[in-house]
């Protein structure tokens, strides 16, 4: 998986590219573990991800619980249609801030 | 400030000390589910947020007590919550309803988690269906309910899972299955292991309260599985509640006629015990079949021995002739890196290959095709390590400790508007 991660007026953008499911699980829990210890504040754009399993969810459930615990956010953005059903089959849209676009996140976590 | 899409829902997290109640069977009780509710109690149990868990189960039979076989487990395990055994309902009573009713208002849980599938309540219809209300009657009396609903209607073949013996029957028991899972699907939520069952719920029902929830696997804290089998005769088992869907005569004929053609000692090991709905089948079939050699009955199989029954097993059988959801004997034998036979039917092939999993596949109630399957495992082992490592790989792509904080997350959700509300 392709992830690239930069600071955008404070707050952590982490971009996935790829396939979200076990086989990347870890790189992509470290990734927000990381996120996490410089910037409480972190938005994972998702525009570049096609394909997410239950693993993957879990790891962006986790990731969430842990910005919570550190009384900081995590929020999506610009989920691909094949991604949002998977979200909507689990109702964790429900569960997540979603935002259309990157620029809406990062105003919403100001 | 842009409208997110959908409604931030981590915030502000479930406040700790969450009281949660579950209505189940529970080991050594030997409802069915009894083993998958071991693992999520587990899981639940290890969750800082979780304070109590109140385990509303069956009645156990006199001599019987909960709680007693699961010490050395919390060893390995270290559960944070405190788990509480309320037994309060019996198999077949149509009193169900009201005592558990009783039990959960007397208790007052946060929120109570169903796991159920349509049989759970009783195999007589009357008690079985007014089983299946309770989740209903929690929410009308303000009590939050959550279903973890394991099977659904419209996949049962309810023929071949042995609850109508003829097609107006089965029509009935449709139109009142319909009806029930209407009931059912007033719950707050209503969670399903399988896709396709929320697809079929939400265009049926027209509900939103449904959502996906997988399996997960059951985490044994087992060192990786070697793959290689102890000496001795090659074992091939099978492992559940027989006598509805589960029938092992196909498989005991497939044993029969493998031990004809094979040279090597083989042993045939039928683990667990007759349904709840199929009282003295597993008698039965050992009267039917007393002339099949190297058969063995295991009987219950403790927690604590299920490790070494999956561990010996050169090939797990699955010898379903219809499937009612979800296999948890699956991911057992997934997470014990085992190769398995699977009959070609319903969602059972389905989950295989979405979640990973990898089979011999046979007809169902064919002995030859069966016996081929099996055989295949059994002749090549590299075949049946390559397969066992697959599925180890499938079982351990998701376990239930996870599975668990998306429940959790849900009812935060769910009793964060009820507070709001109030």
């Amino acid at each position: 998986m392709v992830t690239n991660s930069r600071v955008i007026d404070q707050v952590q953008v982490i971009n996935l590219q790829g396939r979200l499911d076990a086989h990347q699980g870890k790189h992509v829990d470290s990734l927000l573990a990381e996120a996490m210890r410089t910037n409480n504040r972190t938005i994972v754009n998702l525009s570049q991800v096609h394909f997410i399993d239950s693993t993957g969810l879990s790891v962006l459930i986790k990731g969430a619980k842990h910005h919570r615990e550190q009384k900081g956010d995590l929020v999506l953005c610009e989920l691909q249609q094949p991604v949002r059903i998977i979200f909507e089959l689990t109702r964790l849209d429900k569960m997540f801030a979603i935002y259309p676009t990157e620029s809406a996140a990062i105003q919403a976590l100001q | 400030m842009p409208k997110p899409r959908s409604r931030p829902g981590l915030r502000p997290g479930l406040r700790p000390g969450l009281r949660v109640g579950m209505v189940t069977t529970y080991p050594p009780g030997t409802g069915s589910l009894n083993e998958y509710a071991f693992h999520f109690v587990r899981a639940f149990a290890a969750k800082p947020e979780v304070a109590e868990l109140l385990l509303f189960t069956d009645e156990l039979p006199p001599g019987q007590e909960y709680g007693t076989d699961i010490l050395s487990d919390e060893l390995i395990f270290p559960q944070t919550a405190t788990k509480r055994f309320i037994p309060c309902w019996r198999f077949n009573n149509p009193l169900n309803l009201w005592r558990i009713l009783r039990a959960v208002q007397a208790a007052k849980p946060d929120v109570v988690i169903f796991n159920m599938q349509f049989a759970s309540f009783g195999s007589r219809k009357i008690p079985a269906t007014l089983g299946l209300l309770t989740p209903a009657l929690l929410r009308l009396c303000g009590i939050p309910s959550v279903v973890l609903l394991h099977n659904i209607m419209e996949t049962v073949d309810l023929q071949n899972a042995g609850f109508a013996n003829n097609p107006l029957l089965e029509r009935v028991i449709r139109f009142i299955g319909w009806m029930i899972t209407h009931m059912i699907l007033r719950a707050n939520l209503v969670a399903v292991t399988i896709p396709k069952y929320v697809e079929i719920l939400e265009a049926r029902y027209g509900v939103k309260n449904v959502l996906l929830a997988p399996h997960g696997s059951f985490e044994t804290k087992e060192e990786p599985p070697t793959f290689e089998l102890p000496t001795g005769p090659m074992r091939i088992m099978t492992f559940g509640k027989f006598g509805t869907y589960k029938r092992v005569e196909t498989l005991v004929e497939a044993f029969a006629l493998l031990q004809n053609q094979k040279q090597t000692a083989l042993e045939l090991v039928i683990a667990g015990t007759d349904s709840p709905n199929a009282p003295h089948y597993l008698e039965n079939i050992a009267k039917q079949y007393a002339k099949v050699a190297n058969i063995r009955y295991t009987g219950y199989v403790a927690e604590k021995d299920v490790a070494q029954i999956f561990g010996e097993a050169a090939a797990v059988v699955f010898p379903y002739t219809s499937t009612t959801g979800s296999s948890g004997v699956l991911h057992q034998a997934g997470d014990y890196g085992k190769a398995v036979v699977l009959p070609m039917i319903g969602d059972l092939a389905e989950l295989v290959t979405e979640e990973g999993y990898t089979g011999e596949f046979f007809e169902p109630n064919d002995p030859q095709s069966l016996a081929d399957a099996i055989a295949r495992i059994l002749d090549e082992p590299e075949h049946r390590i390559e397969m066992g490592r697959q599925n180890y790989l499938a079982a351990r792509g998701l376990s239930l400790d996870d599975v668990v904080d998306w429940y959790l997350l849900h009812i935060e959700v769910l009793l964060s508007k009820r507070h709001k509300k109030a």
